[in-house]
């Protein structure tokens, strides 16, 4: 596949509570932003100024409902559409997800079945989106504490038929990846050598933190060790083209940030962009 | 499944499309999904059963992760209002969404104020006041923006409200 964020290296999710440390960030190439947190007409103005200075932005979608056996609302893929317009993006991502249904909102991104009737579902969904977007379309398998019953195909099985079927890129969240092993007692080794990772645009990494026995996918705390190390075993693989570091809140000082920056650049063999 | 939905139907809105193939089999298996994903979210949100199949440690596990995510979003959104709860807004929003569908952080934290009014501080009070002097909630619907207010606000003066928007919040000489 073409690379669509080739040699954009290390990046951060733009936020608004931190768009002036993201703003400062001598090497950054890339960014994303929460799509709908845009307007359409007027992206947040330090937003603007990146992508004036030739930051590629990608507006990363949540609420679209991709698995959800529902067609996927035509006025969202459209609002999305235009967000990457406005944004001049190279690529939009979304998820392997459901976030509503039968008029209900989950709030959260929920797993789908691995199932047939889920592929389809799916397959309908994504095909339908891309057919109205202006630019590629990368898909982030997420991260759940619960599985459904009834399983008629493996996660990597399943992401590789759907991949192959829409032909779109993968987003892999590496800390997703980790979630989910960790919380089934898996490797995660075993789904990074069953994905086709020639399909990746690029990477999340984020932080989590134990509770309960279960790690939590938080994107509130700091990056683990291990999380870092699967970002080395996944680039020893082959090096992704992009990693983005998500962080959705309890923002930390500016150094902190950086050093976590400078982590992953290091784990991933890029160079640091701070 | 029969074709309840053949041709000639208009598909209602939200419905599930037929196949072009018409295909029974797929519109009963696209239909099924839509009932056990309607039942997990039900069941994740809304009080509903654990469906069968699935692990009810890990859902709730799953639905209390779901309430502090919340908590943390209507906090941001309700700044003054989480932090008149202080280290306890998790817990007391928790207590109140459970069983409560998410409404977007902004709803969620309108409607825990109205029914904690006697509990808020005197910031959390002004927060909500200038809320409601900006927009028109009926509890339901979407808020909508008043198109010219002026409302006395908790702890001194009279905000003017244009278009949804505040304007100014006149002072009395004291």
């Amino acid at each position: 596949m073409t690379e669509v964020l080739a040699q954009c290296g290390v990046g951060i999710g733009w936020r608004p509570e931190i768009a002036g440390f993201v703003a400062g960030l001598p090497g950054l190439r890339f960014t994303e932003v929460i799509a709908e947190s845009v307007h359409p007409g007027h992206p947040p103005r330090l937003l603007a100024e990146l992508r004036d200075r030739g930051v590629r932005v990608v507006p990363h979608g949540v609420r679209l409902s991709l698995g959800g056996a529902e067609p996927v609302a035509p006025e969202r893929v459209a609002r999305l559409a235009a967000v990457a317009e406005t944004l001049d993006a190279p690529l939009v991502s979304e998820h392997v997800a459901f976030v509503r249904a039968g008029g209900l909102e989950a709030g959260h991104l929920l797993p789908v079945p691995r199932t047939r009737a889920a592929l389809e579902a799916l397959t309908d969904n994504i095909r339908r989106t891309c057919a109205e977007l202006p630019v590629p379309l990368a898909l982030e398998p997420i991260a759940a504490l619960f599985d459904w019953p009834d399983a008629e195909y493996t996660e990597a099985e399943f992401l590789t038929e759907l991949l192959e079927r829409t032909d779109v890129h993968l987003l892999l969240d590496v800390a997703n990846v980790y979630a989910n092993a960790r919380n089934r007692g898996q490797d995660p080794l075993d789904l990074l050598d069953r994905l086709p990772l020639e399909r990746i645009a690029y990477c999340h990494v984020a932080g989590g933190r134990r509770h309960e026995g279960l790690y939590h996918d938080t994107h509130t705390d700091p990056v683990p060790a291990e999380v870092l190390d699967l970002v080395r075993e996944l680039s020893a693989r082959r090096r992704p083209p992009a990693l983005l570091l998500e962080r959705d809140g309890r923002y930390p000082p500016a150094a902190e940030l950086r050093a976590e920056l400078d982590a992953v650049a290091a784990a991933a063999g890029l160079p640091a962009i701070t | 499944m029969t074709g309840r939905e053949g041709s000639g139907s208009v598909p209602e809105e939200g419905r599930i499309r037929p196949h072009a193939d018409g295909s029974g089999a797929v519109d009963g298996a696209r239909e099924a999904l839509a009932a056990a994903q309607e039942a997990l979210v039900a069941a994740l949100v809304a009080g509903g059963p654990v469906p069968s199949g699935f692990d009810p440690d890990l859902l709730g596990a799953a639905s209390r992760a779901l309430l502090s995510k919340r908590a943390g979003e209507v906090a941001r959104a309700w700044p003054a209002l989480a932090a008149s709860f202080g280290p306890r807004w998790g817990e007391r929003f928790a207590r109140w969404a459970e069983g409560r569908p998410p409404r977007g952080p902004w709803r969620d934290g309108w409607d825990f104020a109205r029914a904690h009014r006697d509990a808020l501080d005197p910031a959390a009070a002004r927060e909500l006041a200038l809320a409601e002097a900006r927009w028109r909630y009926d509890g339901n619907g979407e808020p909508r923006p008043r198109r010219f207010a002026l409302r006395r606000i908790p702890g001194g003066g009279v905000a003017v409200i244009v278009s949804g928007r505040l304007q100014t919040v006149l002072q009395r000489p004291s």
